[in-house]
């Protein structure tokens, strides 16, 4: 079997103002204690996993560019020896372009990373400033275009819209750029003020701007027709991709394939299961180095919910659900048993049923959560 | 016992004056109940009866007290529903008895209510009792109150009782009081059965329970017994008192306050008023005074879930078995689907209802606004009567209209007789009367439409006199109106549920009023939805509700579905019911809108 891979960095040199994600700043001093732990960890899956094959992996954050370029070496040579790994292998890294040298990005290319995914969220400065990243819009351009110099051919942007303060030409600004250093895959996401960030804190206390419904409005809709134009074929509510280039870890996530999660924080699907690694860097290591697994929590959905999770993941994507994939893996037939929901979903324009698939329609992809929550059992 | 040593009395006062205290202590006092069994407001049996302080049905209860001349006599205190909408009831209640308690605050005065039960009282001949309540309030002015009775009513309350029944002070007195004003029954155990229907209620064993007050005669298990109004006839199983609770006795004779029971399934077959008679020796001629009571106000329920008709209809019918009064019929609506059209004696009866329906069976329910029976009279001469205002035929079918009006009297301290008079002159009221109580408070007696009394003119009168005014009401027949159809069309269809009809000259502003509520109301949803106030084919108001955000996740960071999964499992349980009309998803609250504009 064909499995992807996740694993986790946890760090970062200052949490951006907006983000949720589990990832701490100040903890220079557990880089090279987690390093270990995590191959330690890399090194004990490899034992259980041999005999399957490892299609993508994706090594997110955080920053994972933050570590040192001895201690990425460390981290890419633990995984290539413990794996049988595909040799059509996806293997991004998410880089910030603030934290890359030529000499990082050969080691990464070294160690058979072939996709990078810079978190650049906007190409304007005053914007970069006011949501707290470390660098700048010339950085950012730099980064990309070092690391396709050095040979990279898959480069992903993120960009975001719906900025305090952001206007709809900044974003077109960005597009165009993104368009121009001829990345092959941009991810668009809105802004959602989380629970718990700055920006929430901020938004409470009446400090955060954010642009006028009609303006956000306006950059999503600039967003999901610019960048088509541009070459970049949307293939999921938030993705953009050249042909051929489109995220094939991601796309498992989506399709309901199985995956590996390594390192604090780290989530996996395995044989139907859902495991999630503690989220507390300390206790990670602590416990790979006391032999325990680092296991904070693992569920086995109920049915139900598990049809809902596959058809919820699967209309995120443009191509939708497939039926005869979801009959297969459930035993059942789709229609008969959400015959209402979806002739209700049908009738108010969400979604579109051929006899092959169904998937969201432009409506249903701006409120793809009424969809999504339909299918979720009572 | 004999006869002569039988009080039969009940009480009346305003809320909140004491009644249900006063009765508690005088339940006590004679020992009745002990401190044990005792429940602060013993007779309101129902939960919604002890929270909203308000009596609903009639209860009785015997009471034994010796008094100082050294006879036991047999109290039966008959408690009386307090409301508006019960009135025909407590006119009943009150032919069961031969005297009354009149309970006035003592820092208050008589208000509106009082005076209407008063007069009831008066019209059945009953020996009243004044009692002065609250005499422990530091803002009691027991001189003043009793002038005002005097005045107000005629009374002579040189003897009247002072007590706080809070305290304690005074329960003595007002027994004693009763024992030696109010008149013994008459009646003859030797004549053919006659007796009163005062109240009634459904045992799930014994069936309906009827609660009676004997003439002449005698009544007892084994006897065959007809109730007059309904001919049904039934044999007695149990005959029995209430103390309060209900004891079995061998046979009820003249004068008696209690129970009959006889395996009767259906509350309609026992109709307050009625009169039981012997099957087999029956008397000539019913009591006089019974009438069948018919509903005033109608509203549309229906479920918000359309799966649980058949669980309102259940409901429906099991409250029907305690309660001859409600009326109901299913019906149709395009908006709502299935549900059915209730009738109820007035606003609290139909609150009333509908709260007990969702409490005690758990229903999710909409609530159409109430409306008045309308008595439409076509163009081709066919005259006929309407409680949905969906039913108007169109403009051109229509001759006339009529209305119900009512008589409406206002107690108010004299400083808001302006706000008063200029509130029901808005209410198209007409102006009767206006007589001073005492030099402070005010009567007002107005004519108004009942559709205006119960769309907000309580509320109103209520807050423009800053919670002094009491409100009572009679109908005083139909007159003809100026009313027209008021429709609401949202995403541009007529939602017949929130039809209404209004007078002429007050559609544009109701109409204005209502889609700026509405919009207030309904949901953002995925398109604009323009909401619409029409009169025929003319759009007299619009509003419209925005597009809603975009509401999609934005990634799935990880691989973590889990935690999105859970979210939008929150975000699915945060959501209201809605019911489905066309395109539109409507909450419940938007169906009483119309009711509660300002």
């Amino acid at each position: 079997m064909n499995i992807g891979l996740y694993i986790h960095i946890p760090f970062c040199q200052q949490k951006c103002l907006y983000c949720d994600f589990p990832s701490y700043a100040n903890l220079d001093h557990l880089y090279q204690p987690y390093i270990a732990a995590l191959c330690q960890e890399i090194s004990g899956l490899g034992g259980v996993l041999s005999g399957n094959r490892i299609d993508t992996i994706f090594i997110g954050g955080g920053t994972p560019t933050l570590l040192s370029t001895a201690q990425l070496q460390q981290l890419l040579q633990q995984i290539q020896s413990s794996f049988i790994i595909d040799q059509d292998v996806e293997f991004s890294i998410e880089a910030n372009p603030g934290t890359v040298d030529r000499e990082k990005l050969l080691v990464l290319q070294a160690g058979g990373v072939n996709r990078i995914s810079f978190g650049i969220q906007t190409f304007a400065d005053s914007l970069l400033r006011s949501i707290g990243r470390i660098h700048s819009a010339t950085q950012a351009i730099e980064a990309v275009t070092m690391a396709q110099q050095i040979g990279f051919g898959n480069i992903n942007i993120d960009l975001m819209y719906g900025l305090p303060g952001q206007t709809t030409a900044q974003l077109r600004a960005s597009i165009l750029q993104a368009v121009k250093l001829n990345v092959t895959h941009v991810s668009a996401y809105g802004l959602k003020v989380e629970e718990g960030t700055p920006f929430a804190i901020m938004e409470q206390q009446g400090r955060l701007l954010l642009p006028e419904e009609e303006d956000d409005e306006a950059m999503y809709e600039l967003t999901t027709k610019e960048l088509p134009e541009a070459g970049f074929k949307r293939y999921e509510i938030s993705n953009y991709g050249k042909a051929g280039y489109e995220c094939r870890h991601n796309l498992k996530y989506w399709r309901y394939q199985p995956y590996m999660g390594l390192g604090a924080a780290a989530h996996s699907f395995w044989q139907g299961e859902r495991l999630a690694n503690t989220v507390d860097v300390p206790s990670y290591i602590q416990r790979i180095q006391s032999g325990q697994l680092p296991l904070e929590s693992r569920e086995r959905p109920e049915r139900s919910i598990a049809m809902a999770e596959y058809v919820f993941l699967a209309l995120r994507t443009v191509q939708g659900l497939l039926l005869q994939n979801f009959n297969q893996y459930f035993a059942v037939d789709f229609f008969q048993h959400y015959d209402d929901v979806v002739s209700s979903l049908v009738a108010k324009g969400l979604i579109v049923v051929t006899h092959e698939q169904i998937y969201l329609t432009e409506i249903g992809m701006k409120y793809g959560n009424i969809v999504f929550r339909a299918f979720l059992p009572d | 016992m004999k006869t002569s040593n039988i009080r039969n009395f009940s009480i009346i006062a305003h809320i909140d004056h004491g009644k249900s205290t006063l009765a508690d202590r005088l339940i006590e006092y004679t020992g009745t109940l002990s401190s044990r069994e005792m429940e602060a407001q013993v007779l309101d049996h129902m939960d919604l009866e002890r929270e909203r302080g308000i009596t609903i049905k009639a209860q009785a209860v015997r009471l034994s007290y010796t008094a100082k001349d050294g006879e036991t006599y047999m109290l039966n205190l008959i408690d009386t529903p307090g409301h508006v909408d019960f009135t025909y009831e407590v006119s009943r209640s009150l032919a069961a008895c031969e005297g009354a308690l009149l309970i006035v605050d003592a820092a208050q005065g008589i208000e509106a209510q009082t005076l209407a039960n008063v007069y009831l009282a008066l019209d059945n001949n009953l020996e009243i009792i004044t009692v002065i309540n609250k005499i422990d309030l530091p803002s009691a002015d027991p001189q003043r109150v009793k002038q005002e009775v005097e005045d107000v009513i005629g009374l002579d309350t040189s003897d009247a009782v002072l007590t706080s029944a809070k305290t304690g002070i005074g329960i003595e007195e007002v027994l004693e009081a009763i024992v030696k004003k109010v008149p013994a029954p008459q009646g003859n155990e030797d004549e053919p059965l006659c007796a009163l229907i005062f109240d009634s209620h459904f045992d799930a064993y014994k069936g309906v329970i009827a609660y009676i007050r004997v003439m002449n005669g005698k009544v007892k298990p084994g006897m065959k017994i007809k109730m007059m109004a309904t001919n049904k006839v039934v044999e007695v199983t149990e005959v029995g008192v209430f103390k309060p609770n209900m004891i079995n006795v061998d046979e009820l004779g003249p004068g008696h306050v209690g129970f009959v029971s006889g395996s009767i399934k259906n509350v309609k077959d026992v109709r307050v008023g009625d009169t039981i008679t012997d099957a087999d020796h029956p008397v000539a001629q019913a009591l006089s005074g019974y009438r069948k009571v018919t509903p005033m106000v109608y509203c549309g329920l229906y479920p918000v879930d359309n799966s649980e008709y058949d669980i309102l209809r259940d409901a429906l019918e099991k409250l029907k078995l305690n309660d001859a009064s409600l009326v109901f019929e299913p019906e149709t609506s395009i908006a709502l689907g299935f549900g059915f059209r209730c009738g109820f004696l007035g606003l609290l009866h139909m609150e009333v209802v509908q709260e007990r329906l969702e409490r005690e069976y758990d229903l999710s329910l909409i609530t159409t606004a109430p409306s008045v029976i309308y008595k439409v009279f076509k163009t081709d001469g066919e005259v006929f009567e309407i409680e949905n205002p969906s039913k108007l035929p169109t403009p051109q079918e229509i001759e006339h209209i009529e209305e119900p009006y009512v008589k409406a009297m206002v107690i108010i301290p004299n400083d808001y007789v302006g706000v008063v008079m200029e509130l029901s002159q808005e209410k198209r009221g007409e102006f009767k009367d206006m007589k001073y109580l005492d030099t402070t408070r005010v009567m007002i007696t107005y004519h108004l439409p009942l559709s205006e009394i119960i769309y907000d003119y309580f509320d109103r009168l209520k807050s423009a006199s800053r919670g002094y005014a009491s409100l009572d009401y009679e109908m005083v027949g139909y007159r003809e109106s100026q009313l027209v159809k008021l429709d609401i069309l949202l995403n541009g269809e007529v939602v017949d549920a929130l039809s209404i009809i209004v007078h002429r000259e007050k559609a544009v502003y109701r109409g204005r009023l209502l889609v700026e509520k509405l919009k207030g109301i309904i949901p953002r949803q995925m398109f604009e939805i323009p909401i619409q106030a029409a009169i025929g084919n003319k759009i007299i108001a619009r509003e419209s509700v925005r597009a809603m955000r975009k509401d999609v996740l934005a990634k799935c960071y990880g691989g973590d579905i889990s935690r999105k999964r859970k979210l939008l499992e929150k975000q699915k349980q945060g959501k209201k019911r809605m019911k489905q009309v066309g395109n539109v998803e409507v909450p419940q609250e938007a169906f009483m809108a119309i009711l509660k504009i300002d």
